[in-house]
């Protein structure tokens, strides 16, 4: 590890600056926004909340979920939100009133994760019923515009770029699907894979295994370029991030601690006790250093 | 990090905007009814009010949504009434009340009131006094009174003081007193006492002094002015109310026979009434008598002296309800809460009464004696505790004993009960207690060897299992993927990085392939049970290589040809290894046949010869450096196009048109077919006993009985097209090609059977039903079969044939006169001298022969091995029939030839497949086309093409046909040959 890495490594987030409490239950995900001015978080107490994690204000909570909330994402202009959950409902929310301006249809069971597109304009839902959903946030229907069903097990996470269609499924897999050539690519990872998360470049893909290893594939080559590990993930749907500068790897870990890992080599660079239980989920800012934990036991952390 | 922009640092100018949640919840419903109606079209919106009920809206309260969808007419729109005369109907006159006119919120705004005139207004009580007086009346005609007769309207008075007594009462007026102008009385007090003044000097009246008293009262205070002399004046009548009197009744009539409580309430009443009566002494006394049953005995002395000891008790025990009661019903009350005391002391109902010896008793059981030496706790024997028992206290190691059976013995019998468990080994000791071999059970020779044994198989055993076991307790309530994969009996995936590593991507594919091929395997439950099917489970790569030598030896399936180049044996290792496997294969496959018999040979042989090479040669496989390439594949995905539009990518397909969801597999078109060959042979079945039926049903049947039957028939030729382009396309079959044939092709043969059936029955039925009403006929009922027609049909059949070509443009009802003439001449008996009648029994004719075709062509094969020229006959028939039908429905006075070939062709495609059977001949100009639809065809059928040139004319044709038969009968031999073979097959 070189020395600038050395240094890079002092200034990760370290210090817990605040606990945004308030969930009553386990956090699941959370979830910085777009510009990292604001963060999502959702949990078993069927509600999101939409706090500002640098003063700790809890800025609204969003309540129509039936059953526990597993994911939630903000659009990139912050006007809406949507959000997923085990009562398999998506809920496409008004930012502003707290209304739900409409409820996508079609997951036959659990939905795990959810994104919007670059131009918010679809949202799209990955399930425990084997399949990734396309819904159109613009028409009036709440059915899906297209239902991509190749997966053999549970999809538990999705990803989106501009042209690509991301998805990682506990059959071992990470189909990506590109729009733009018409192609489905699998690339096996023999794992169940937990989590997705692009690179900053959006070059790279980090894939969260339930073997308790967190991948890194080149996106379009389909090359495995390292594995981390050290930390425990083998029960439990885990985030895994990188951090905004791509140099290190963020990831939770069973017994409640964090790991960074760096990017390149793979050491483990720090890591420390987040929680007192599993960490669910993490975020990292987009500019600033700064990090989002999420846990079962019931907080938020911002860590500085 | 906490950034500065944050909401209490801003400074707000401006009017804030009004947010949505402060939107009343009216006005919420409201958008999003308006939402709901926005999705429909203007036409269809309806107004309705807050309670969502459609209603009229007029100009005043629904503005331009009156009418009709807000339009100004009505459903049906303007519809001008016509003009009623009300002339006659003047008398009726419609009754119209205010409720004609409100709705039921307007009557609910009324709050439930009745609209009439209020009494409140009724200035000087008329109103009220006419009620009064009415209700008066009508008591009186209810109640029997004291006086007969109406009630003097004196004596009734309104019960209600009207608002002009009330104003008057405000003014000053009292009851009783005049309504008189102050001045006027003080004019007339003067004159009065000028008058007095005179009367002083006579004499003195008791009146007038009265008078005068008075009105010196009057003088002296004017506010007490109560004078009899003024009331009497003014003609007012005291306020008081006379009651009917209750109590005298018929001899021996007992009021209080049922409700004793009130005997004892009216005596009382009596007795205060008398006491009162004594002590007041006045002249109101009725009056109060009324009201002393309100309050007299409540707390008066009578009561509680009745009550006598229980007063108190009525006190002491607080029962504030009864107090009220008392109020209102004394007596009765009083007699109440003597029967409730009562009730309260004796804790039953009225009536029951508590028995002075209960014969229930309850019955208690005392809960069993715990014997001292039991503890709580039960212990499971399972082979794992039984395992860490042994584990804490290894046995000291033990050289084996000489003697090697003994020593299989005691391995195998080790390796069984560390399986099993404990319970193996006592059965094992009970069973052999005689045998001298199992002595080491009981701590003989051997005993020492067999406890070490004992306890290294369980050490293995427990290895074995322990890692599961640790490992799925602590998630044992959450199902992970791993979980769920076992329990499916999915293969786990590959999961070591050696493994995902060592894969080169020329072999991806194949081994992709492997992996999906065999995704699914046995469920561990089942797989982890024959653990004799594991020789080599010491060491792992080696049972790893023997279970995919066993999975090839055994089992099918694709697998790759090269296994596991990889590892480090040589060419002689490989060998003998080889060697080694096929013995385990037969010891295992030896083992699962007599397992019963003798399991430990296997179990402890195989353990014996393996053990001792305990390395495993899993470390020698080497761990591959980065960059790894996972396996990847790829695929056509095609992204939907709105999901493209969204994304704002243009469509990669666009203008492709869409793929077929799933190639329809040949599994399913034979399944198909199958099924559809199937339900024709039902068809013929059904077909040939509607035949029967009609033919031995005899006279009865009628033409509606054949129409009843239709239905059953129509559908089945036009919902299953297959049928009928099979049978059409194979009918005339390529009788030219005189390759030997496969038995599966009767199949089809049946199915065109079975639609001709259908179809000359159709047509049969069509043309007598049409004919008859043409001729306004009643179709006469059927004669039954006479097979003797077969004699004489061959003679008929040229006859008949010359008589079609011949008049081809003649009207069916001819056709069939000339087609019968031979027939009719034949039966005479039936047959009349007049036309109607002749024709009649013609009918009866034409029936018989559809009715014979059909069972004729249903019974093929009983009939063909007696008579095939007589089915030949009726085929014949029923084709020349069906050209009639056809030429009557086509207009008949066109081109005959170019007509038929027209409407075979449209026939073709119709459902009318009778066409089929002649299409060959008719199209046999074009004999290039013929034959190369026959080669397609795959038909029995034969005709008789290859004899007859394509220029031939139908006439030709069927005038040769006899002369013919015998080489189409050689050849329609052969294929009913065919056919009878494949049918029966003796």
């Amino acid at each position: 590890m070189s020395s600038a890495a050395a240094t890079a490594a002092q200034q990760l987030p370290r210090s817990e600056s605040r606990t945004l409490s308030g969930h009553e239950g386990a956090v699941l995900a959370v979830r910085f926004n777009r510009d990292g001015n604001y963060c999502l978080s959702c949990g078993k107490d069927r509600t999101v909340r939409l706090w500002n994690p640098h003063t700790g204000a809890l800025v609204k909570t969003y309540k129509s979920h039936a059953r526990e909330v597993r994911d939630v994402n903000a659009s990139s202009d912050n006007a809406k939100l949507v959000s997923c959950g085990a009562d398999r409902q998506i809920f496409y929310w008004d930012v502003a009133s707290g209304r739900v301006i409409r409820k996508f249809r079609g997951h036959n069971s659990e939905v795990n994760s959810v994104k919007f597109n670059e131009h918010n304009t679809v949202v799209l839902s990955a399930g425990y019923d084997r399949t990734v959903r396309a819904f159109d946030c613009r028409s009036q229907s709440s059915d899906p515009i297209q239902t991509i069903d190749t997966f053999q097990d549970s999809v538990m996470s999705v990803s989106v770029t501009s042209t690509e269609i991301i998805a990682g499924s506990v059959d071992g897999t990470v189909r990506t699907f590109d729009i733009r050539m018409g192609r489905e690519t699998v690339d096996n990872l023999r794992h169940p894979v937990n989590c997705i998360s692009l690179s900053n470049d959006r070059n790279c893909l980090l894939a969260n295994c339930l073997d308790s290893t967190v991948r890194l594939l080149d996106k379009n080559s389909g090359e495995m370029l390292q594995e981390y590990k050290g930390h425990i993930c083998k029960a439990f749907k885990m985030d895994c991030c990188l951090t905004n500068d791509d140099a290190f790897v963020v990831g939770g870990s069973e017994d409640g601690f964090v790991f960074f890992w760096e990017l390149v080599d793979a050491p483990i660079v720090a890591s420390f006790r987040a929680h007192s239980s599993v960490v669910t989920s993490v975020s990292y800012h987009p500019t600033k250093t700064c990090m989002l934990t999420s846990s079962v036991d019931g907080t938020v952390r911002v860590w500085t | 990090m906490a950034s500065n922009d944050d909401g209490q640092d801003l400074v707000v100018y401006g009017t804030p905007i009004e947010r949505e949640e402060d939107v009343s919840a009216r006005k919420r419903r409201g958008v999003a009814e308006a939402g709901q109606l926005r999705t429909l079209p203007a036409w269809k919106q309806e107004v309705r009010d807050e309670e969502g009920r459609r209603r009229f809206h007029g100009a005043f309260t629904g503005g331009f949504s009156a009418g009709f969808y807000n339009t100004a007419g009505s459903k049906e729109g303007w519809v001008p009434q016509t003009f009623t005369s009300s002339r006659k109907s003047r008398a009726e006159h419609k009754k119209q009340s205010i409720y004609n006119f409100l709705d039921e919120e307007d009557i609910k705004d009324m709050g439930g009131n009745a609209l009439e005139t209020s009494q409140q207004y009724d200035t000087f009580g008329f109103t009220a006094a006419e009620q009064a007086r009415k209700q008066a009346s009508k008591d009186q005609i209810e109640r029997p009174s004291a006086i007969p007769g109406p009630v003097p309207d004196e004596l009734v008075v309104p019960a209600t003081t009207s608002i002009g007594v009330k104003l008057l009462m405000k003014m000053g007026w009292r009851q009783g007193r005049t309504i008189k102008d102050a001045h006027a009385d003080s004019l007339y007090e003067s004159r009065r006492a000028a008058r007095k003044a005179f009367l002083a000097l006579s004499g003195i009246s008791n009146n007038e002094d009265q008078d005068k008293v008075s009105s010196q009262k009057s003088r002296v205070d004017e506010n007490v002015a109560e004078s009899f002399d003024d009331m009497r004046a003014s003609g007012n009548t005291p306020v008081y109310v006379l009651h009917p009197k209750e109590d005298l009744h018929g001899l021996g009539f007992d009021p209080f026979k049922h409700a004793p409580e009130f005997k004892d309430r009216k005596r009382s009443q009596k007795s205060v009434n008398r006491d009162r009566n004594r002590s007041d002494a006045s002249v109101r006394g009725n009056l109060l008598i009324s009201n002393s049953g309100q309050y007299a005995p409540g707390f008066g002395i009578g009561a509680l002296e009745e009550l006598g000891v229980e007063d108190e008790d009525i006190y002491a025990s607080g029962f504030s309800y009864e107090l009220t009661e008392v109020d209102i019903e004394p007596s009765k009350t009083s007699g109440d809460s003597k029967f409730k005391l009562e009730d309260r002391k004796r804790g039953v109902f009225l009536s029951f009464k508590i028995a002075s010896n209960s014969e229930y008793k309850l019955e208690r059981f005392h809960p069993p004696e715990i014997p001292a030496d039991f503890d709580g706790h039960h212990k499971f024997s399972s082979p794992i505790e039984a395992a860490d028992k042994y584990s804490d206290l290894a046995p000291p190691e033990v050289p084996p004993p000489e003697d090697t059976t003994l020593r299989l013995l005691i391995e195998g019998c080790a390796a069984m009960v560390a399986r099993c468990g404990k319970h193996i080994e006592d059965f094992y000791k009970e069973k052999s207690k005689a045998n001298p071999q199992f002595i080491f059970l009981d701590g003989g020779d051997g005993c020492s060897y067999y406890a070490r044994k004992l306890w290294e198989n369980q050490q293995k055993f427990v290895d074995q299992q322990r890692p599961d076991s640790v490992k799925s307790k602590p998630s044992s309530d959450k199902l992970t993927a791993e979980n769920r994969g076992n329990i499916l009996g999915e293969r786990p995936l590959d999961r070591s990085s050696k493994s995902s590593s060592t894969y080169l991507s020329a072999k991806e594919a194949v081994q992709l392939q492997s992996n999906l091929g065999d995704t699914f395997v046995k469920p561990i439950s089942l797989d982890g049970v024959p653990d004799s099917k594991k020789p080599f489970r010491n060491e792992p790569a080696k049972q790893a290589r023997f279970e995919q030598f066993l999975k090839e030896k055994y089992q099918g399936g694709l697998r790759i040809a090269s296994v596991v180049p990889t590892s480090s044996m040589s060419e002689a290792d490989r060998a003998r290894e080889r060697l080694d496997f096929e013995a385990a294969a037969d010891a295992i496959e030896k083992g699962k046949e007599y397992k019963a018999i003798d399991p430990l040979s296997i179990l402890g042989l195989n353990e014996q010869r393996f053990v001792p090479s305990t390395q495993s040669e899993s470390s020698a496989v080497p761990r591959d450096e980065k960059p790894m390439y996972l396996p990847r594949e790829e695929f056509e995905w095609r992204p939907s196009p709105i999901l493209c539009k969204r994304f704002d990518i243009v469509d990669p397909f666009m203008g492709k048109p869409m793929p077929l969801r799933r190639p329809i597999s040949k599994m399913d078109t034979l399944m198909f077919m199958t099924e559809s060959t199937k339900r024709t042979n039902d068809d013929v079945k059904s077909s040939s006993v509607i035949s029967q039926n009609t033919s031995a049903g005899g006279t009865e049947q009628t033409d509606a009985d054949v129409h009843a039957n239709d239905p059953d028939i129509v559908p089945s030729s036009v919902q299953r097209p297959v049928d009928l382009y099979k049978a059409i396309f194979s009918d005339d079959s390529d009788d030219d090609m005189d390759e030997p044939r496969s038995n599966k092709q009767v199949d089809p043969v049946k199915t065109s059977e079975g639609a001709n059936m259908a179809l000359n029955r159709l047509v049969a039925e069509d043309f007598l039903e049409s004919l008859g009403k043409e001729l306004g006929l009643e179709v006469p009922a059927e004669k039954p079969v006479v097979p003797q027609n077969v004699l004489f049909r061959s003679e008929i059949l040229p006859t008949a044939d010359g008589s079609v070509s011949r008049n081809e443009k003649t009207t069916a009802c001819s056709e069939v006169k000339e087609t019968e003439i031979p027939f009719d001449s034949v039966k005479a008996d039936n047959a009349n001298g007049d036309g109607f009648e002749k024709l009649d029994s013609k009918y009866e004719k034409r029936e018989h022969r559809a009715e014979k075709d059909r069972s004729h062509s249903s019974h093929r094969q009983v009939w063909n091995g007696s008579s095939e020229s007589d089915t030949e006959i009726a085929r014949h028939r029923s084709r020349k029939r069906r050209s009639h039908h056809k030429i009557r429905s086509a207009t008949p006075d066109s081109d005959s030839s170019g007509e038929r070939r027209r409407s075979k062709k449209r026939k073709s495609h119709s459902r009318h497949r009778t066409v089929r059977s002649r299409t060959p001949d008719a199209d046999s100009s074009s004999d290039s086309q013929k034959n190369k639809r026959k080669r397609q065809e795959k038909r029995s059928h034969r005709t008789r093409t290859p004899d007859i040139d394509s220029s031939d004319e139908y006439k030709d044709k069927y005038a040769s046909s006899s002369r013919k038969s015998s080489d189409k009968d050689r050849s329609r031999k052969r294929s009913r040959h065919r056919r009878h073979r494949s049918r029966d097959p003796a």
